[in-house]
């Protein structure tokens, strides 16, 4: 398995010229504000707009093989490619080598001069006001994850487009071989997790619980295990449909029990295995099989879920869990960050993830638009991302300031197609006032 | 009363015991310690509160090591103990009426996963009117989907079967889950003289503990547990057959079992009880009356009476009734030449006791095998907590002598309409 390095990304349709983040490289590196002396670049495209000149910290680096002084190296531990003053020679050959003008000569000292990303800590990133720049952490997860077991056979047999498998091989990968695993009918079996006439896509234990019963069941593997000394981690893979209706009852249960188990609930918004239907934590307005578009009676047209969905991780919230999260596969180092946690609490007692998964098939969204449209949830805050444990209390773990409106996020998915203009506004009117509560517990949480 | 007075112990105790008095609740949460579970899960229903609460009890004080579960409703205490079986534990719970009722989704699945869980069904009419009182009629409701069903007489019985109730449902030929019933009021509360026995006995009885060797959610031994069947031909409603066939076997296996284990009780303990059907004055009788659970005591006592007024009347318990103990059942009924069946609950589909819907399949084998046909009544008494006295079975049998001479009625009759 090869290696992954973070990286600083560039994008362009955020940038505005500024030149912020110039000023800032050439402050830390040289101790002026001489942007000509930064080693990133802003410089006008050939379209309207603007184009990055900076050091991408090439795997198969041309300025390295171009190089007579053996001075440019690349460093298989940080990633980046090293220039040595010692053993250059100013003869500018790497300059020409590079086609990305991510190496050129520093008039201030007469030496050419290259991004080094400060150490893992770019001063470039945080000096942009536009978040144009970002510097990418998730080299971890590729390094880590690259290494460990995936505990699913190949060939999960899930819609084409769906985000679920990724979560499923991802945190699977992550809890290890020492878990019993709990599939509540649905999505996740339905993919073959428990398998079909004694076949099993899963190499540790796994088994369906009742749609009903799954944190109780899962409860009672766990307890045993404790009784005889054994640390074995209970996990339940679990839609929203049976966790937010009728499974509601035991997962309230067993979170008021304390019991030591990671409950993640994957929330594709409806029962979208069993064709489509409307569950608890469907939105307002969507359509279903179960809340389908119609002309109706006596002038009263039906157009979608009528009420407002669920909000589950909230009610999980207030049963003081030991861990409660929201999770985007759009986010996969907040994901990460937040299964690392939620494991390491299910050792001390009930530990929730909640994470947003769009259906491509139930939500009516072209199949390789899963991972956009869960963007736009976050971006547009339909869904918010956070955090809270019981010492910490609530903690946004994205910002929700400067949302886009939610029409980017509605008009994304046909499920949405059929919306009026009053529907619309009190969607958006739901994400503000979701937004003030969720503010309102963070506050008061901390 | 119903309430039975011990039997005199029918050879000498062999074993330590010491004697008490308790209830039938205490002395089922006393059998449970005997019997050393890992896991317990209550919920409290009347009449099987104080059962839960005296399982509580001994754990608080040390006398019993157990993990009990304080979980929010019976569907939860099954589906944890489902669990807890599944990763190696002894388990135990009790329950009746309104809860069982809601239990029933991951009751049916229990026997299906093949799970030997012990629970008692401390029994309660069912609703609706509401009735918190005594019957049979929650018990016979779930009585067909594969769990070991078996009815107590007294509060020694209750407790003597019990703790025979984990060796039979962990019998590597039955691997199925049981259930001990034990009337509601009449045994739950019905304070009696009881035998204790030692620890170390009940230790030596039980062996070793292996309840999982055959299914298990464990990363040691990795599987698949309840895969789906795919398809509706081939390899997936042929599994479910064997999966059915499996359980029908563990069922007539139980039967064979129920007899061993209640057989080396009475060796180890010296207290023997009729471990499928109990016949009572019956081998010169001319006709039977057919009982189940508290109610034989007074029946017997009726029975007694009607004796020595010169009546040639026998009687016949059933013990285990599920599965039902056809063969012993039609070896009892070629005895007599009529039957009166009283049951503690209904059958609405048939207008009788169920008990007597399940008869009339044995006194049809029993044509089959003797040629003649066997005339029979139901009886229906004891509803919503009602005493079927002495004088009740006074009735029954004087009914059930006129089927020797009369056509027998099709409609049932109930005891207690007039009381």
């Amino acid at each position: 398995m090869g290696k992954s390095y973070n990286t600083i990304a560039f994008d362009s349709a955020k940038c505005d010229g500024c030149g912020d983040c110039m000023t800032a490289c050439a402050t830390t590196k040289t101790g002026t504000d001489d942007k000509t002396r930064s080693r990133i670049q802003i410089v006008g495209s050939e379209a309207d707009g603007f184009e990055l000149a900076l050091c991408r910290q090439c795997g198969d680096p041309k300025c390295v093989t171009v190089c007579p002084a053996g001075a440019l190296t690349k460093n298989f531990d940080s990633g980046v490619i090293d220039w040595s003053d010692t053993k250059c020679v100013d003869c500018l050959l790497c300059t020409v080598g590079c086609a990305y003008a991510g190496i050129a000569l520093d008039a201030g000292t007469g030496h050419v001069a290259k991004c080094d990303t400060c150490e893992g800590a770019p001063a470039c990133v945080p000096a942009c006001p536009h978040d144009a720049l970002t510097y990418i952490t998730t080299s971890r997860i590729y390094n880590e994850v690259g290494d460990w077991e995936d505990l699913f056979a190949p060939g999960l047999a899930g819609c084409q487009g769906c985000n679920t498998e990724l979560l499923m091989r991802h945190t699977l990968r992550r809890v290890g071989p020492e878990t019993v695993l709990a599939t509540p009918p649905g999505c996740v079996p339905g993919m073959g997790s428990v398998g079909f006439n004694g076949t099993t896509g899963t190499k540790i234990p796994v088994f369906h619980p009742l749609l009903t019963n799954t944190a109780a069941m899962l409860a009672g593997v766990k307890r045993q295990y404790k009784r005889v000394g054994r640390d074995v981690t209970a996990l339940a893979i679990a839609g929203d449909g049976g966790a937010s209706d009728v499974g509601f009852q035991s997962l309230s249960g067993a979170a008021e029990r304390n019991e030591q188990i990671l409950f993640m609930v994957v929330d594709n918004e409806g029962y979208m295995n069993t064709g489509m239907q409307r569950s608890s934590c469907t939105p307002y307005g969507a359509w279903t099989s179960t809340t389908p578009i119609g002309q109706g009676t006596g002038g009263m047209p039906s157009q979608g879920k009528t009420q407002d969905a669920k909000n589950l991780p909230l009610i999980m919230v207030n049963h003081r869990c030991e861990y409660v999260a929201t999770a985007s596969t759009a986010y996969m180092e907040d994901l990460y960050d937040k299964l690392d946690k939620a494991i390491a609490a299910s050792k001390r007692g009930f530990a929730y993830l909640h994470v947003y998964s769009p259906c491509t098939t139930g939500w009516r969204f072209p199949t390789d638009q899963n991972m956009e449209v869960a963007r736009k949830a976050v971006e547009t805050n339909f869904v918010m991302l956070w955090e809270y444990n019981p010492t910490d209390g609530l903690h946004f773990t994205h910002s929700a300031d400067e949302p886009l409106p939610v029409t980017e996020y509605l008009k994304a998915m046909g499920r949405f197609r059929h919306l009026s203009p009053d529907q619309i506004s009190h969607i958006q009117g739901k994400v503000v006032e979701n937004l003030a509560f969720v503010k309102q517990m963070a506050h008061r949480e901390n | 009363m119903t309430t039975a007075t011990l039997e005199t112990p029918t050879q000498a105790s062999p074993a330590k015991q010491k004697v008490i008095l308790c209830e039938g609740n205490e002395a089922a949460a006393l059998a449970v310690a005997l019997a050393r579970p890992d896991m317990v899960a209550v919920y409290p229903i009347t009449p099987q509160s104080s059962l839960v609460e005296h399982v509580a009890a001994l754990i608080a004080d040390g006398r019993m090591d157990a993990d009990i579960v304080d979980a929010e409703g019976e569907h939860s205490v099954l589906s944890v103990l489902q669990g807890g079986a599944l990763a190696g534990a002894r388990t135990y719970t009790a329950t009746c009426g309104p809860g069982l009722a809601f239990m029933f989704e991951p009751y049916f699945r229990t026997s299906g996963m093949r799970l030997p869980i012990v629970m008692s069904i401390v029994t309660r009419d069912g609703i609706t009117p509401q009735s918190v009182w005594g019957g049979h009629q929650d018990a016979m409701t779930v009585r067909e989907v594969g769990w070991v069903q078996v009815y107590c007489e007294t509060v020694q019985e209750v407790l003597d079967t019990t703790v025979m109730a984990f060796k039979i449902a962990e019998h590597h030929d039955v691997m199925l889950p049981v259930n001990v019933c034990l009337d509601g009021n009449y045994l739950s509360y019905g304070t009696s003289r009881v035998e204790l026995p030692d620890q170390a006995e009940v230790d030596a009885f039980m062996g070793v503990k292996d309840v999982n060797w055959h299914v298990a959610l464990d990363p040691h031994r990795p599987m698949a547990v309840d895969p789906l069947t795919g398809g509706t031909t081939g390899k997936g409603p042929s599994t479910f057959v064997r999966y059915r066939k499996g359980q029908c076997r563990g069922m007539q296996n139980s039967l064979r079992v129920i007899e061993e284990v209640h057989e080396e009780w009475a060796q180890r303990f010296g207290r023997s009880f009729a471990p499928l059907v109990e016949e009572y004055r019956l081998d010169d009788a001319d006709y039977a009356i057919m009982t189940l659970g508290s109610m034989t005591g007074a029946a017997k006592d009726a029975i007694d009476e009607a004796r020595d007024a010169g009546k040639r009347v026998g009687l016949i318990k059933i013990k285990t009734f599920s599965p039902f103990p056809v063969e012993a059942l039609l070896k009892s009924l070629k005895k007599i030449r009529a039957l009166g069946v009283v049951d503690r609950s209904v059958g609405f589909r048939w207008n009788c006791g169920p008990m007597y819907q399940e008869t009339m399949g044995v006194l049809y084998r029993h044509v089959t095998a003797t040629g003649s046909s066997l005339p029979s009544m139901s009886f229906i008494g004891g509803l919503a907590g009602a005493d079927i006295t002495v004088g009740h079975f006074h009735r029954v049998i004087e009914a059930t002598e006129s089927l020797l001479t009369k056509p027998a009625p099709i409609e049932p009759v109930w005891l207690n309409e007039r009381d």
